[in-house]
């Protein structure tokens, strides 16, 4: 699409365990980071998205009301969204719409989580039809390690052979956050190191899982009148996509999955992507447990169904390959729930503004940033570029 | 990019009750997801974008869109979930439309108020853990304490609040959908039990079980569906502080930013003269006198002179609430929605024994947060 | 002023709340139909596809489903986790084992317990439970007309 909405500046909190501050502390850190990037005051912003998961996570309902203060909206608009773990993406998306209306010229887009202040399992187990879908999900880990166990079924692989392509992805994106000055968890892990680690959900193991994190993540929007006055090199929003699907697994396909290919076609197609090994210059991905990288490089168009083992081995997606994917370290080791999806979008975007920092990658261009959510349901993606 | 014009074609909404037996959210939801694409000849097929709006604390489930969005048609469509009032999921999904990339989008809320923890339970835990929550600051109570100032500062009377309770209360015996419909007058309201002093049961608004929907489209979109679409003149929202005692509760930065806003966008300068019908908020009704004020439809702390002198009754020039309004009917997170609904049936003659004579420019407010923090104002046109 | 304060002050608090869901008419009839020991599943007559558990409407078609249709309590394990963490709230203790069976007569897949297999060693367990391999209902004894009147799914 033509250059109607860029984003001109983020700032991230430093995530991790932070009982050092309250949330509305907390976000503050984050939206402080953004004005002074993009040398805004609030004055400038015409209006704020937020978005956090159930607010059970923290024990606190409507939260919005409460971080008001911390995000600094007082007396402008604010629109609290929440769509499971695609949050901080339906977040990005919204201050996107925002901007695209033509109503508003600079918007603030702000996703959070304080997930040490209450119990992460305990909450997400709470999701989906009461009576038929909850006592068989014992949140997130349980029920993606089905995905898993799916995948390796449906194409005929073997699970050692999955195993060790994950755990490749865990030592690179454990070593990329070296280099991420935000995020929680870094290491230097082998592959050994990776396979011999418990097994927390079968097939998971320990080093195959994001942790629970506190942090924020604030984004500038803003419109083709004012985004060039505020960055340099703004990251355009080239595409968007987004697409859910039924809550029963039963129901679906869980590895060829439709609605993450029908958000993945509709933002391809709004940008142009043709060939996005060629096309995109390094990608954010959503990747809560390893093996989802797998899945999401064949889901994604960056090899067929099946292959994603050949793509983690040949080295493609690490920082020197072709496309990398998460040189953030992504949300396996940073994971602040309702921020997560919009920390891929800044990374994303500081990427294209070439504003990365250690974990640059030379002269991208255009970057794709994806968030999922729900029982197996929601994938939002936004593809930013010069 | 092209700048749509946007308008409401087609709404629904359950009968809201007490207590909605034997249905589920889901239930309600698609209730009024088919009801309102009936209502104006579509099927799911030509919706391009669903937003709803539903409380994860209400449902009691984590991630409320997860269960409700294939109950609204939402499958492999461009969702969103706004976790706060109807009337902000309105509001998006004018601005998706606006933005030119969908030409129409349903926008759907509920709550089954029956199933959850009472208001003032989930109320207080919105409040923070450390300052308001431990004192037990609720809606209701904050309610209390703004009405108790509120007839301090104007010399406003027990039986001034009570008279708007009365109004809507009986605005709502011709209200199908209502949940609480009386003919009653100011000595039964100013009797009935009190809930958090000054406020009473008559005064405060009960929670009802209710879904409501609402279908929108792009200008030559919405004339190919409709005769009577309801066009969108002007969108507002803002929020105010947090803490109460930051707040001049007499003066809600959050109402006069999102009325200005509005108004602007729909090119109202004198709102008590242009406007023809109002939907506004109240679920407490002293908050009526206060939000008419800061709408701008009267003067300072002349709320109350305004309803005496029968402006906004239904004989008046400016009806507010016909419906009931929330004191009658207060699905929580639907309520502002239902504002919006009842407008848009108000502009398209279609409210039967609550419609207004003649009505070409409609008015919907709402709000949510203690002491009224967030709202919303949206302007409806002919 | 020097703080005496903890920089790390917390507060802490266990918050329980009261719901009480409706089930709505098609899941409180498959669930006494598990009582009887039979699954239902209903029909969408535009996609053909038969839906279980039972529901009123068709979530990809958007229309109501029309015919009730008893399906088999046997199936096919599509796949499978077993889970060795424990969290507040939890339904069972762990380890457990959680699958997803495409039942005989239905279109869709269906989750619930997979037992029958000792799970203290992830390794061993894994082993003994067969993706591809066709599972069956235990019917508990005591049945009470809810999701647990199927204790678990086990190898046939």
């Amino acid at each position: 699409m033509e250059k109607t909405v860029a984003v001109v500046g983020t700032g991230q909190t430093n995530h991790g365990k932070r009982f050092d501050v309250s949330w509305p502390e907390l976000v503050h850190e984050a939206v402080e980071r953004a004005l002074d990037e993009t040398n805004l005051t609030m004055q400038d912003v015409d209006a704020i998205v937020c978005g956090s998961m159930p607010g059970m996570l923290e024990g606190t309902s409507d939260p919005h009301f409460w971080l008001t203060d911390g995000i600094g909206a007082y007396g402008k608009p604010v629109m609290r969204i929440a769509t499971c773990g695609s949050t901080g993406m339906s977040v990005a998306l919204t201050a996107f719409y925002h901007v695209a209306s033509g109503l508003f010229d600079t918007v603030l887009a702000v996703g959070t989580e304080k997930q040490y202040e209450g119990s992460s399992q305990g909450v997400i187990s709470q999701m989906g039809d009461p009576h038929l879908i909850r006592p068989f999900f014992p949140g997130a880990v349980a029920g993606f390690a089905t995905q898993c166990v799916n995948y390796v079924s449906k194409y005929g692989l073997k699970m050692e052979n999955v195993a060790e392509a994950a755990a490749m992805i865990s030592v690179k994106c454990h070593s990329d956050a070296l280099d991420n000055p935000y995020a929680h968890i870094k290491a230097k892990l082998t592959v050994d190191d990776v396979l011999k680690s418990r097994v927390i959900c079968y097939p998971m193991r320990l080093w195959d899982c994001s942790p629970t994190s506190d942090g924020a993540c604030a984004v500038v929007f803003a419109s083709t009148k004012v985004a060039k006055e505020i960055a340099e090199e703004p990251a355009w929003v080239k595409g968007v996509g987004y697409a859910g699907d039924e809550q029963f697994y039963g129901d679906k396909d869980m590895v060829d999955w439709t609605a993450c290919k029908t958000a993945v076609k509709r933002a391809y197609d709004m940008a142009g992507v043709m060939n996005p090994l060629k096309d995109l210059d390094v990608a954010e991905l959503y990747n809560p447990f390893t093996y989802q990288e797998l899945l999401w490089y064949e889901l994604f168009g960056f090899c067929e169904k099946g292959r994603g083992i050949d793509v983690a081995r040949n080295g493609v997606t690490t920082r020197r390959g072709d496309l990398p994917c998460d040189p953030s370290g992504g949300n396996l080791c940073t994971h602040p729930i309702g921020a997560t999806g919009l920390i891929r979008v800044a990374e994303a975007a500081n990427q294209v503004m070439g504003r990365a920092g250690n974990h640059q990658i030379p002269d991208a261009e255009t970057a794709l940033a994806h968030a999922m959510g729900g029982l197996m349901q929601f994938n939002g993606v936004m593809i930013l570029g010069r | 990019m092209t700048v749509n014009e946007v308008a409401v074609v087609g709404f629904a909404q359950t009968k809201h009750r007490a207590r909605i037996r034997n249905q589920s959210s889901s239930d309600l939801v698609y209730q009024v997801t088919r009801e309102a694409l009936d209502s104006c000849s579509l099927t799911a097929k030509d919706i391009g974008t669903l937003i709803e709006s539903s409380s994860d604390y209400w449902e009691g489930t984590c991630c409320s869109d997860v269960v409700t969005m294939e109950a609204a048609g939402g499958y492999l469509k461009e969702e969103s979930k706004v976790e706060d009032d109807g009337a902000l999921a309105f509001i998006y999904g004018y601005l998706r439309i606006r933005s030119g990339l969908f030409d129409t989008a349903l926008i759907v809320s509920q709550t089954h108020c029956s199933q959850s923890p009472p208001l003032p339970t989930l109320s207080n835990l919105s409040c923070d853990p450390f300052y308001q929550r431990p004192i037990g600051l609720e809606e209701q109570a904050a309610a209390a304490l703004q009405m108790t100032a509120y007839m301090k500062k104007y010399g406003a009377t027990e039986e001034d609040v009570a008279q708007v309770a009365v109004k809507n209360l009986g605005n709502a015996v011709n209200n199908p959908y209502a949940h609480r419909k009386v003919k009653t007058d100011i000595d039964r309201v100013i009797k009935s039990k009190v809930t958090a002093y000054p406020l009473r049961e008559l005064t405060s608004s009960p929670t009802s079980d209710g879904a409501c929907a609402v279908i929108l489209a792009s200008g030559k979109k919405a004339k190919q569906i409709t005769d009577t679409p309801v066009w969108i003149k002007g969108i507002g929202h803002s929020v105010d502080d947090y803490f109460l005692g930051d707040r001049n509760l007499m003066e809600n930065i959050g109402l006069r930013s999102a009325a200005k806003q509005a108004y602007k966008r729909a090119s109202i300068d004198n709102p008590l003269k242009q406007l023809d019908v109002a939907e506004i908020c109240e679920p407490y009704a002293h908050q009526e006198l206060l939000w008419t004020e800061h709408l701008g439809l009267c003067g300072k702390g002349q709320g109350a002179k305004l309803l005496r002198e029968g402006v906004t009754t239904m004989n008046g020039s400016l009806p507010v609430n016909p419906s009931g309004g929330v004191l009658s009917t207060n699905p929580y997170v639907a309520r502002g929605l239902i504002r919006i609904a009842e407008a848009s049936a108000q502009l398209m003659g279609k409210a039967g024994k609550r419609q207004v004579g003649d009505a070409e420019t409609g008015l919907c407010h709402s709000v949510s947060g203690l002491g009224g923090q967030l709202h919303c104002v949206v302007v409806l046109g002919k | 002023m020097k703080s005496m304060a903890n920089p790390e002050s917390v507060l802490k608090k266990t918050i329980e709340l009261p719901y009480t869901w409706a089930m709505g008419e098609p899941t409180a009839k498959f669930l006494e139909g598990l009582r009887n020991k039979k699954i239902f599943g209903t029909k969408c007559l535009k996609c053909k596809r038969v839906l279980v558990p039972a529901r009123k409407f068709c979530p990809r078609c958007f229309v109501n489903t029309k015919e009730w249709i008893q399906v088999s309590d046997q199936g096919t394990l599509r796949t499978y986790t077993i889970v060795y963490y424990s969290y507040p709230g939890q339904v069972k203790p762990p380890p457990y084992a959680i699958g997803v069976v495409d039942l005989e007569g239905a279109d869709t897949g269906f989750s619930h317990y997979v037992g029958g297999v000792d799970l203290s060693d992830p390794a061993k367990a894994a082993g003994k439970i067969r993706v591809g391999s066709k599972y069956r209902a235990v019917w508990s004894r005591k049945r009470e007309g809810n999701i647990f009147d199927i204790e678990y799914f086990t190898l046939l």
